[in-house]
Order: C-alpha cells, then structure tokens, then sequence
C-alpha cells in the first residue's frame, strides 16, 4: 500500500472542503477520545477530572495520527452530573451515572439547568484553551456531549424514562426541555472557543426507539440545538450510535451539517442523505478495529470509501463510535493508512 | 364469552399494552373456571410472543416491550396464585447477568422480560456481576443456560474468561452460553467459544429456545 505523505494541515483539509477547493486526501476523522490518555500514560479518571491532561492527550494522539477533528469527550452523563446528577468515577473507565436522581416528580427540585460552569464543563475550557494555542492553527477541535434525550434518560434511568414516553409525557418533556437548556448553555462556551459542538444520542438510538418516537423526544430538542449552532455561526454534527437506518432522513431533517452513523448501510445513508449533510462513519469500532488483523481494517475502510465515491457534499472516514481503550493504536494508524493511500483518484493534488 | 375469544382478547389487550384490561381480562378467565395455567400458555405467552415478533420487526422497540411487559405481568398476577405448578413443563433455567466492569442493563433487561414471557425461569443477577458468580449461581440452580451481555470492548473478555473457567472446572458441557450486547458479534462468539449469539432480545430467546431443542 502505498502511503503518500500529507499536503495539507488538518486544518487547511477541512477548509479546503468546506470552500470547495481541492484536497490532498480523503478527511479521516476516526473518533479517539479518552484512550488518548493511555498515550501520555495518564488514567481515564485524570482525564476526565483535569483539562491539562486532556488536553496533553489530545496533544499526543493529533501529533501521531495527523487526523482531521479532535473530539473532547469525557463520557455520557456530563451533562445529566452538571445539572446534579451524581457520577460514578472509576479508574479507567469513563464515569456513569449508576443512580438516576429523578426517581418522582418531587425530585425535579433537584435538578437545575446546568450553567457554563457547572459540573465538569471547565475541564473542556480549559482543555480548548490550550489546545487552541498549541494545535488550533493545525486542526480543528470539537466537543462531543450527550444531547437531551440521552441526557433526560440519564436523570431519569433509561427504562423509567422509556415508559414515561407512554406513562408520564409531562414529565419526560419536563426532562427534555431542561436537557436542552442545558445543552444550549454549553454549546454557547463551545462555540465562543471556536470549537465544534457534537450531539451525541446514544440513546436516541434506533435499536431503543421508534422512528415515530424520535419525532416526539428527539427531533424538535436536536433541531433546537442545530438552529443555535447555525445562529453561533457554527458546524454542527449529529451523532447517534446503534442502529439508524430508519431515523437517518430524520436525522438529516434536524439541519446537521454532518451525519455520524454507526450501524446504517452506508449506501441507504447516501440515497436519503445526499446533497443535505456530510456523512461521516461508519467503521465499526467493536469489530474489525479491535480486533484487526489490519488488513482486515484496510478492506472495511476501502470498502466504505468505495461505497461513498463520488457522494456529495462529502464523505468523511470515521469510526462508528468512540474508539474505546482496548483497540490497539495501530489499528487506528490502518485507518489513517488507508485514508492517505486509498481514494485519491477523487482527490484531485494540486 | 369463548375460552379462544376470551384468549385471543387478552393477546390483542396485552399487545397494545392496556395493563388493566389484559388483568380484568385475567379475572374473567378465573371466573370461567379457565385453568390458569390455561390463561398463560393460551392467551399471555402467545401475546408476548407477538411483541417478540413486533420487536424482532422493529415495530416495536423499548418503549413498546416495557409496557407490554406490564400488561403481561399484570395478567400474570392474577392468575399466578391459581396456578398449578404441576401442569408445567420442566421450564429451561437461565442465569443471566451484565459482565463486571460494565453497568449498562437494558439488553439484558429485555431479554430478561422477553425469556421470561416465553416460559423460561430466569435468574437475573444484574450488572456488574463478578465472573465467578455465573458459574456459582448457575452451579447451585442447576441452570441449563448461561446468559451474559456487557456494552463495551473493555468487559467482553470478561465472558471468554467464564467459558475458559467452565472449562477448568470440566463443566462446559453442562450450560449453553448465550452472549449478547453492542459491541459483540458472531466473530467474537466464535472465537471464545461460546453457544449462541444473538444480535437483539427477540431473536436471543427464539434461538435460545431453539439451541435447547424447544420449539
């Protein structure tokens, strides 16, 4: 395989689509979060709790790949414990949530819509502010966290808040509308950091709720978020793991600049995605990734590409999910591998 | 009413999840002398099996199972107390559980309500279970399956090291091990070993079923 070197910064690649102009390579953007830790021989918890090690993390893991986005991500609840929720923090593993504070209307009194300092938002500003000095002229830097829906389930214990979408709709709404707030509130800090805001929807997921539900808890909470990132002047992507096929035009109507799939065929994407929004996936983080071999790797990243040439706005090879602590470095360098060798019949050098 | 009218009402209340008519439903049946254990095989199971197969279609999802659920226990509760134990199939025994390290239920939780629904006798050990407790707890209720789901790459070897643990004890044999959750596949099952993977709830306890040679 040959491998050619890169042209462009991270950064200018990203611009250069963005404008239209031409590119050195295929945008790889393989989603590496809290593992970087482990490059600075640093635990997940030290990450979670301390935006220098964040951002030193980041720092390693850019400098070896060269990738194309930067995701700061702690885990799923940040969100849910910045507007009280209690978090569970282990050694290396990401923190959860193990008991959903709302357990009865009554406990909405401890709940609040979390503000720009709240829980372990400043971690992120601090990790963003060194990160934009060090890095930010190479590469654009983005911050993933967990939308209302997953954020309401959190407060609230995913299967009570699943029945309340039948049983008790006030309260799920209630849970939503602060959910979104809260959101709102953080994509305003992200977005004065000149980074990119992520909604992430785990449990948004097609694998948990019909497409008729989305449209009920999760459409109008999404597209309010969208509608304030285009009002900030920025991208904004929608990422929801599991399976999506059912939801993905549902998705593309949110207005999200990038659509990040993870288990959807990517040629069904394509058809109802096209022209709208970039796609961004979908290899699967659990399978090929992590266990390799790396040719294996190779022949799923060609694959997708393959089944992506000539999509339009543009396809952006990624994982399906977060690459997690166990997927060994050098399957995410196959990636990259793959990135600058495959697909350049399409990416015109200049 | 009909005991097949009366049966199929019951099905048709307890799919579209109205709990209290499928449990007055129930009560009419007690009241027509309909033998409980009647009532369950021919008009809540078969209810159960139609969510199984309205989820497996992904016309229902969690939501829809999780009411549904409610309804079929309710029914449940009410005949439950009638219910000769006698007439009963010897009913395959599971332990089922989230591998250590790992907190995320809903997976399990559906095959833990659908497995159930379907006749199986389930004991749930809940998440985060340590490794050995599998194995003891399936030891000491003479369980036929082994039921283990976990959500992330960090706790799946988890599940290869209780196979290789029913190995060293030479009691692989006596369990199938069924494996399930977001990041495992059929590769994965293959190569630890295990009996059975299945990819969602409905589909875990159809084959589950199947593999235990019950129709």
């Amino acid at each position: 395989m040959l491998i050619r070197e890169d042209i462009l910064t991270s950064k200018e690649r990203v611009l250069a689509l963005l404008t239209g102009k031409p590119l050195d390579r295929i945008i790889c953007m393989p989603i590496v979060t809290t593992n970087t830790a482990h490059l600075i021989g640093k635990t997940v918890k030290e990450f979670q709790l301390d935006g220098k090690v964040m951002a030193e993390a980041h720092i390693a893991a850019f400098k070896k790949y060269n990738y194309d986005l930067i995701y700061l991500f702690t885990n799923c609840s940040y969100v849910a414990e910045a507007m009280g929720a209690e978090l569970d923090y282990s050694e290396d593993e990401p923190a959860n949530c193990e008991v959903p504070i709302i357990n009865s209307r009554e406990d909405l009194s401890k709940l609040k819509v979390a503000e720009k300092n709240d829980g372990q938002f400043p971690v992120f500003y601090e990790a963003l502010e060194i990160l934009n000095k060090e890095v930010g002229d190479d590469v654009f830097i983005s911050v993933c966290f967990s939308g209302p829906v997953s954020t309401a389930a959190t407060l609230r214990g995913v299967e009570a808040f699943a029945r309340d979408t039948y049983t008790d709709q006030e309260l799920c709404h209630t849970l939503l509308r602060m959910a979104t707030d809260s959101c709102k509130n953080l994509i305003r800090e992200i977005a004065s950091y000149g980074a990119m805001p992520i909604i992430l929807e785990p449990i948004a997921s097609g694998s948990l709720f019909s497409p008729k539900m989305f449209d009920k808890i999760a459409f109008p909470y999404i597209k309010e978020l969208v509608d304030l990132a285009h009002e900030l002047q920025a991208l904004i992507p929608l990422h929801i793991c599991g399976k999506t096929h059912k939801i993905v035009d549902k998705m593309t109507d949110t207005g999200a600049d990038v659509i990040s799939l993870d288990k959807c065929d990517l040629a069904l994407a394509r058809e109802k995605v096209a022209g709208r929004a970039l796609i961004l996936g979908n290899i699967d983080p659990a399978n090929e990734l992590l266990f390799g071999p790396v040719e294996e790797i190779h022949k799923v990243c060609i694959e997708a590409i393959d089944t992506m040439q000539g999509y339009t706005p543009a396809f952006i090879l990624s994982t399906g999910c977060e690459t997690a602590n166990k997927v060994p470095f050098e399957h995410i360098q196959a990636m990259l591998d793959v990135a600058r060798s495959h697909g350049l019949y399409e990416y015109k050098v200049d | 009413m009909d005991k097949e009218t009366l049966f199929q009402e019951i099905s048709h209340a307890l799919v579209e999840f109205e709990v209290e008519k499928v449990a007055e439903l129930a009560e009419d049946a007690l009241k027509l002398n309909i033998p409980a254990f009647e009532t369950i095989t021919g008009g809540l199971i078969p209810g159960m099996n139609e969510v199984s197969r309205l989820f497996e279609e992904e016309e229902y999802f969690l939501p829809e199972v999780l009411m549904c659920s409610d309804a079929f226990n309710a029914g449940l509760d009410v005949v439950n107390p009638y219910l000769d134990k006698s007439s009963l199939e010897k009913p395959i025994k599971m332990v089922i559980g989230v591998v250590e390290g790992d907190t995320h239920d809903i997976g399990k939780n559906l095959v833990r309500i659908l497995s159930g629904a379907s006749g199986f006798e389930v004991y749930d050990l809940g998440r985060d279970v340590p490794l050995d407790q599998f194995i003891q707890k399936a030891e000491e209720l003479e369980c036929d399956m082994i039921c283990m789901s976990t959500l992330m790459t960090t706790t799946m070897d988890g599940m290869k090291t209780v196979i290789d643990r029913l190995k060293e004890r030479n009691i692989r044999d006596k369990y199938k091990v069924l494996i399930g959750g977001g990041p495992i596949s059929q590769t994965f099952c293959d190569k630890i070993g295990a009996d059975l993977y299945a990819n969602d709830a409905s589909s875990a306890v159809r084959q589950a079923k199947d593999l235990m040679g019950r129709a």
